[in-house]
């Protein structure tokens, strides 16, 4: 699974800057994500890091500077450029996002959280619909489970489900908002063995996550971010020889 | 003589059941208009309870405190004085061309429209925003965000209070009496103020209303159960629906089973 700088760029964040009040979260993040690449941000809650992932599929609107993805431009962009603009809507169809609290729609059942997106956005018809929602569910384990409502499933079921709910688009890059911080801890391992699965399969994927073991597994390029900037980037040697003081210390404070 | 004891206000007059059954037909005409109103009023104000949820919610500065003001006006009216004033003082004294049925059925959809509005409001409130985002994160666009995902979660919560409000809107239908509109409380009072049979008119319109709420309240619970949230595959319900489509999802797993066995080589375990 080791793609690096070479691959294609599927996605670029450049000079991203957000503020919620006076609380400037993300102060001049660039990001470049290649096709194939497994990122993996880490730090100290408060960061940004979850803010970062939400304004890559422009969840947040960034104050200034620009995302990029296949060919277009979102957000304020950059002074002096002029790229093609393209839709918020149609970049989210492109976009995977998992989240840490699942947010699944309860009440529908498993299945229909899979296929409502394909059948109202992507207008498939019911049957065709259903098929394949039942096929990703599948993938994820979950055949058994087409009919149960997310509250009859537990966490690490819930976050499956929420997977498939996203991959059943077929998006080009998945991203993972801590995708185990809200489960039991005997509910993280079928999770991360889902997104394992997807790692190997050659999905471009930005994970934010405090699971070390996965992240220096699947993680080709790391990120640590602390007070809304990047600190320190690299690859998997990141982990065990981190340069900087700040990221030094986070390390070793969670290993 | 029983009914003589038992009921002493009767002195006069023995209790004589039998004049309800024979004057059923105006009962039944005024409870045909009642549910009429109550119908009419309740599906406008609900339609423009959702209108004014949403209005109110808005983030511009005029049209969020407009609506702020609209719901507190409309709550604050007594609604037997608003009734009066939207026939007597508005269509009546201006000439519009506004029967009193309308009237009373304008004044009760915009009270109720209000607090519907603020019904709407708190459900939508409780979904929380997660629900949005990921909506919007599978790519549906903003209304369809909130038409297939935060409406339908923000409808069940709000079923058992709009219930009580479909109760209330029934009962205080009867206000239009006032206007002389005759629905109910109009046609027992003027059977009543005919044949002095007071006792048996009022026991029938009391009973009327509790067989209509009544009704009601039956209704909502079904409501509730029926959408109740039920694994067709594993639960035993045995409703037509349940067993259509857990047969539906039953075969559903067998073709991905199958599909499963022939294409992959590489073998993929389920977790």
């Amino acid at each position: 699974m080791g793609r690096t700088k070479d691959a294609e760029p599927v996605v670029r964040l450049r000079n991203i800057h957000k503020s919620f009040g006076a609380n400037h979260v993300l102060k001049g993040i660039d990001l470049t994500v290649g096709q194939g690449q497994h990122v993996v941000i880490f730090g100290p809650s408060g960061s940004g890091k979850s803010t970062l992932l939400r304004t890559t599929n422009l969840l947040e609107a960034p104050d200034s500077g620009s995302v990029w993805f296949d060919g277009k431009e979102y957000g304020p962009g950059i002074e002096g450029e002029d790229l093609p603009r393209g839709k918020a809507r149609l970049l989210r169809e492109e976009i995977g996002m998992v989240f840490q609290q699942f947010n699944l729609f309860p009440h529908i059942t498993a299945l229909d959280n899979v296929a409502l997106a394909l059948r109202r956005v992507r207008k498939v018809k019911r049957d065709e619909a259903e098929y394949k929602a039942a096929t990703y569910l599948d993938r994820v384990g979950l055949l058994d489970k087409l009919g149960a409502y997310p509250s009859q499933l537990s966490g690490g079921q819930q976050q499956r489900v929420a997977i498939a709910r996203s991959l059943v688009m077929e998006p080009r890059v998945m991203l993972f908002d801590e995708p185990t911080s809200a489960l039991d801890p005997e509910l993280v391992g079928e999770v991360l063995a889902v997104m394992r699965d997807l790692a190997e399969s050659g999905m471009t994927m930005v994970v934010v996550t405090h699971e070390m073991g996965f992240a220096r597994e699947a993680g080709d390029l790391n990120i640590f971010m602390d007070e809304g900037v990047v600190v320190e980037t690299g690859g998997r040697e990141l982990y065990d020889g981190a340069r900087e003081p700040r990221t030094r210390a986070f390390l070793r404070a969670i290993l | 003589m029983n009914s003589f004891l038992v009921i002493p206000v009767l002195a006069q007059a023995r209790f004589r059941p039998e004049f309800i059954w024979d004057n059923r037909d105006i009962f039944l005409g005024g409870v045909r208009l009642t549910l009429f109103i109550a119908i009419i009023a309740f599906s406008l104000a609900t339609a423009m309870g959702l209108a004014v949820a949403l209005l109110r919610m808005s983030k511009s500065r005029i049209v969020g405190p407009i609506m702020g003001a609209y719901i507190n006006v409309f709550r604050a009216i007594p609604l037997l004085v608003f009734v009066l004033f939207v026939y007597y003082g508005i269509a009546i004294q201006f000439d519009l061309a506004i029967s009193a049925i309308q009237a009373g059925i304008l004044a009760l959809t915009l009270q109720y429209s209000a607090w519907l509005g603020e019904i709407f409001r708190s459900g939508i409130q409780a979904v929380s925003d997660g629900q949005r985002q990921a909506a919007l994160s599978v790519g549906m666009s903003r209304p369809q965000a909130f038409f297939r995902v935060v409406l339908p979660q923000a409808t069940r919560i709000v079923i058992p209070p709009m219930g009580n409000m479909f109760i209330g809107m029934i009962k205080d239908s009867s206000l239009v009496y006032i206007i002389g509109v005759p629905e109910l409380l109009r046609v027992s009072n003027l059977l009543a103020n005919t044949t002095f049979r007071y006792f048996e008119v009022y026991l029938a319109t009391v009973i009327s209303y509790l067989i209509l709420t009544t009704a009601v309240y039956f209704g909502v619970k079904y409501l509730e159960k029926r959408y109740a949230l039920v694994d067709v595959l594993t639960s035993r319900v045995r409703s037509p629906f349940a067993r259509r489509r857990s047969a539906q999802l039953l075969k559903l797993q067998e073709a991905v089973t199958t599909s499963r066995g022939s294409e992959s080589t590489s073998g993929r375990d389920s977790a």
